[in-house]
């Protein structure tokens, strides 16, 4: 076990080292396959464990950080949810590495590209595996840092770049708000380790709990981009295709909900913390699905969705199902990042055209896309039967049986949210695939771009079986985890057919209203009208609810204002002005004792003796 | 002992305010303020002497003695220096030596 765990992280590790230092002077094709094999053999390490796993193991490797009684060893940790996560990650990272190997293939700048890739890999796994709150750190930054790299990758576009560090600034808001809760941990506790604290958190009262367990929140805001730290994951769409799905889909934007599920024995003890982790996650879920709705640009309506999809997750650790939220969290990185494959397929196709109104007649052009992408498109609208529905509804379910008038309303608002996420899904596939054609242009390496969509493809429909309902036979997950899952409540099976035929007739409502208004021959009229102005409402939800103005406004505007008085009035005005006073003040002065020494011996001797009788005088006058 | 140590006090700083006087005033000939140099140094040796009269102890009169022999060295590096700039602008007025104003 102590073998595969450290294979696992050091597979990566060696792959993006390896290319990152010698990645331009290796054949092009020997790095492809070092990065791609890399990635898999860090997968096959977690199969192995995943085998010979018997109940939770706990390795340390070796000291890290160690001060006094400040201990933060390597120290790896797995149970029940860093061992789903990592063969999650290794399996979709391994196959988007593999795609981007075909993505990318006209880049000239591959190393960088695929040494980022296999860093974001080994920080991700360094995250998932901590044991103690500083390694989960480091891996927590690392991926950011990647994530900032990875933006802003074709950084000569100063968007890119300004994108990259829109998205690194949000999420160090949230880091800073994460490493504040961690050092108060330790001043409490005295310990690094995240087992520990789990078990010790009923010491605590209940007040500083609910402070910490809120820092924490914060924390996931800024990496799992919620409300109101989302602002930052519709422009990271900047980056290539591959990285959104992999880092902005399916792996580093679940990180928040990874800490939180991670430390929710410590912080689901405060009501009210997990009342605003359900409350962040409904709003999010709500806005995300709001936004999506009016997005033109593929890669957008992507991104809305997966900041609404994450939100659901939120909910799902705030309503205490920490096995429901892991459940919808494995399902979608892999319907999401199939989606974002396949909006990639589209896009290379297309020539790099991301307006959906553009687009047209892909059903027949690139069936081998479609296919899959319909299948994603399912598992994210709630399709019955697919993966999404029952990882959704283990969600709806347990919000649903959380008594109270919030968690009432959260439910509501979340069906809302299933609602819209069911319409904007496939108002998608209708404008991109149906209609009249348009030309696109194929060649070989969409082919083998394609091919990944299949495994991705048939893992988001068949999710399902990871975690089935109850009067279906039970799930794995739920027994897996069983002995730490939260607060979450048993139900009958009747009540649960009820609730999952609430979720399908509201998702099927959905694709009839999408049908309805976007199949067809009204898909002619939506695409005439999009060339018109929009209505003020429509402009509100492109817009993101004019979050980012709001933020100019109140944050930016007055920052910038600031910094112009303290430039030039503090700056320029006080500390330089008083300088330069200073200067020629005492320039002014030399010049002016300068005069006295005019090199006469008689004025310096009298000088002397009027010095040596001022200095007598005084002396007298002391004595006197 | 018949003259009183003030006195002997009084004649030194009357020589010392007189040989300063004569640095101060008789700027035009160098030889001159070298002269009321030697006068201000005679009376710092006066009042040595006299505080070791004064006391009984002989290190005034040590430092008198050792005051004379840097004086007569003093005065011939001077009068040598003298010597020197005279022969350099014809002069002994010190006004005129005003290179190093500042």
């Amino acid at each position: 076990m102590t073998l595969y765990l450290a294979l696992m992280l050091l597979f990566p590790l060696l792959g993006g080292t390896v290319s990152a230092l010698a990645g331009r002077k290796l054949p092009r094709r020997l790095v492809e396959a070092g990065v791609c094999a890399a990635v898999w053999a860090s997968f096959v390490c977690a199969v192995l464990a995943a085998a010979s796993y018997r109940g939770p193991v706990s390795v340390e490797f070796g000291r890290w950080l160690s001060a006094f009684d400040l201990q933060a060893p390597i120290h790896l940790y797995l149970d029940p949810l860093s061992l789903s996560l990592s063969v999650m990650i290794c399996f979709v990272c391994g196959l988007i590495h593999v795609y981007s190997v075909y993505y990318m293939a006209d880049q000239a700048d591959y190393a960088r590209f695929f040494a980022l890739l296999n860093l974001f890999v080994f920080a991700m796994l360094t995250l998932i595996l901590a044991e103690n709150l500083p390694l989960l750190y480091l891996g927590w930054e690392g991926v950011g840092l990647c994530s900032y790299l990875l933006v802003g990758f074709w950084y000569t576009d100063s968007n890119n770049a300004t994108a990259g560090r829109k998205a690194f600034i949000t999420t160090r808001i949230g880091d800073t708000a994460l490493l504040v809760g961690i050092a108060w941990l330790f001043q409490l506790f005295g310990t690094f380790s995240i087992p520990q604290i789990n078990g010790m958190g009923f010491l605590l009262p209940h007040g500083i709990v609910t402070a910490i367990g809120i820092l924490f929140l914060v924390g996931a805001m800024g990496k799992s981009a919620q409300v109101p730290l989302m602002v930052w994951l519709p422009d990271a769409m900047a980056g290539p295709t591959p990285v959104s799905a992999m880092i902005h889909a399916a792996t580093m934007v679940t990180a928040g909900v990874y800490l939180l599920s991670r430390m929710f024995p410590f912080i689901g003890g405060s009501a009210v913390t997990c009342a605003a982790i359900a409350i962040t996650g409904g709003i999010t879920a709500f806005y995300g699905a709001t936004c999506a709705l009016a997005q033109r640009d593929l890669k957008k309506v992507l991104a809305f969705s997966t900041i609404s999809q994450i939100g659901y997750m939120m909910l799902g650790v705030g309503a205490g199902a920490i096995t429901a939220a892991t459940f919808h969290l494995l399902v979608h990185a892999f319907f999401k990042a199939l989606l974002f494959l396949g909006a990639g397929c589209v896009i290379t196709a297309m020539h790099h055209e991301q307006d959906i109104y553009k687009m047209g007649g892909l059903k027949d052009r690139l069936p081998l896309t479609f296919w899959p992408f319909l299948a994603g498109a399912a598992c994210l609208a709630g399709i019955p039967l697919t993966g999404g529905f029952f990882s959704k509804d283990s969600i709806l379910a347990a919000v649903f049986l959380k008594e109270g008038t919030l968690y009432t309303s959260l439910y509501l608002l979340a069906l809302l949210t299933a609602l819209l996420t069911s319409y904007y899904s496939f108002r998608l596939i209708y404008l991109v695939f149906f209609g009249s054609q348009v030309h696109v242009h194929t060649h070989g390496e969409l082919k083998v771009m394609q091919w990944v969509l299949v495994p991705l493809a048939l893992l988001g429909l068949f999710g399902g079986v990871l975690d089935l309902p109850g009067y279906l036979g039970g799930g794995f997950l739920d027994s897996f985890f069983g002995h730490q899952a939260g607060g979450e409540v048993g139900h009958s099976a009747a009540q649960e057919v009820a609730l999952q035929g609430v979720a399908a007739t509201l998702a099927i409502f959905g694709l009839l209203a999408a049908h309805w208004r976007y199949g067809g021959k009204s898909r002619v009229d939506r695409v005439r009208e999009s060339s018109t102005r929009p209505s003020p409402l429509y402009a509100f939800l492109l817009n993101g609810w004019y979050f980012d103005r709001l933020y100019h406004a109140i944050l930016i505007r007055p920052y910038e204002y600031l910094s112009g008085i303290l430039w030039e009035k503090v700056d320029e005005g006080v500390i330089d002005d008083s300088l330069d006073g200073m200067s020629s003040g005492l320039g002014i002065t030399g010049r002016w004792l300068g005069r006295w020494s005019t090199g006469k011996v008689s004025l310096y001797i009298l000088s002397f003796a009027a010095g040596g009788a001022v200095v007598l005088g005084y002396l007298a006058w002391l004595t006197l | 002992m018949i003259i009183p140590f003030y006195h002997v006090l009084i004649l030194a700083s009357l020589l010392f305010g007189m040989g300063l006087a004569c640095v101060v005033a008789w700027r035009t000939n160098v030889i001159m303020m070298l002269i009321g140099i030697e006068i201000m140094l005679n009376s710092v040796m006066l009042t040595f002497v006299e505080g070791s009269a004064r006391w009984g102890i002989a290190d005034g009169q040590l430092f008198a003695l050792m005051l004379i022999a840097l004086t007569s060295a003093e005065v011939s590096l001077a009068l040598a220096m003298v010597v020197y700039l005279h022969r350099r602008k014809q002069s002994v007025n010190t006004d005129d030596y005003g290179s190093m104003n500042g």
